[in-house]
């Protein structure tokens, strides 16, 4: 499957899926102004991934990295949609690795990772970004 | 009464362009910088949920001149304050006070409630959310949002609501 990477703008945060490395970054900002445009290929690219490796055996972790400055709330639901397929990925047999990014002293964004962690069920771990 | 400092004030038609031109003149006003990063980002959340809200909803209102819909940020002592307003339909009224009542009632944890049964709830197809922007506003306050209507026409309300944030 090939890499999916956009690059990041004012409003939308950068991506780089590398299916090969078993890399997956998301960083930046999220507000976009068409939410559904932007995080809908993202989800599908995402599905079709999930369906590729199920059932393979993967020797190393899928490693994911969520570095968020700020996300708006319709971006929200959409980040939670990707929680959910790694969710459902973790559940087909495949270890998914959730590193959830936050600046030192935003204890929001923290809380926030704790409750889509929460709510998605699957376990992140939290990585203080030095400001 | 403590003095009042502007950071951001303006009135006029929101598009994506201006959305940006805001947030850069917040994000440069001195008063701003000068706030710790957990207070400037609540800030930066409250100013861009409020002005999204307001932008969704100026795309649902094409056509209908005068009222146009404003947004201010001004510092009054340790106190920052947010200010939105728009032209709203009288039939809506109710279901905006409805939802704003009831973000101020509740508590930080069944507002994280109330978050979770909306963020499920919500179709993936939808690009407007459906008041998680209210809940999320809410939970970045301790204050009640302070709302009111002032009746337009006999079809529409000009729809106002300040939040405070502690500097």
């Amino acid at each position: 499957m090939e890499k999916l990477t956009l690059a990041p703008t004012l409003n939308t945060p950068s991506i780089n899926f590398d299916p090969i490395g078993n890399k997956f970054a998301l960083k930046g900002e999220s507000r976009p102004e068409n939410v559904r445009n932007f995080y809908l290929p993202i989800l599908e690219w995402l599905e079709k991934f999930a369906a590729e490796i199920s059932g393979k055996d993967s020797s190393a972790p899928l490693d994911f990295s969520f570095n968020f400055e700020y996300f708006n709330s319709t971006s929200a639901k959409y980040i939670l949609d990707i929680f959910k397929i790694l969710n459902s990925i973790n559940k087909a047999g495949s270890e998914v690795k959730v590193s959830w990014h936050y600046e030192e002293d935003d204890e929001d964004m923290y809380e926030v990772g704790m409750e889509m962690s929460r709510m998605a069920g699957i376990p992140f771990e939290y990585v203080v970004e030095e400001s | 009464m403590s003095d009042s400092i502007t950071l951001v004030d303006y009135e006029g038609a929101i598009t994506f362009g201006t959305i940006e031109m805001l947030l850069s003149k917040l994000r440069n006003s001195h008063e701003f910088q000068i706030l710790k990063k957990p207070s400037r980002k609540r800030l930066y959340g409250i100013f861009v949920e409020s002005i999204d809200n307001i932008y969704k909803y100026a795309i649902k209102r094409q056509g209908k001149s005068g009222s146009p819909p404003k947004i201010s940020v001004k510092k009054e002592g340790e106190l920052y304050l947010v200010r939105a307003g728009n032209l709203v339909r009288n039939d809506d009224v109710g279901e905006i006070t409805f939802k704003l009542d009831r973000v101020n009632q509740l508590d930080v944890e069944a507002l994280k409630s109330l978050y979770e049964e909306v963020i499920n709830k919500e179709p993936r197809s939808s690009d407007t959310g459906a008041g998680l922007g209210l809940i999320t506003m809410a939970l970045r306050t301790d204050r009640d949002i302070v709302f009111g209507f002032e009746v337009v026409d006999s079809s529409h309300s000009f729809f106002e609501y300040e939040i405070t944030l502690k500097g």
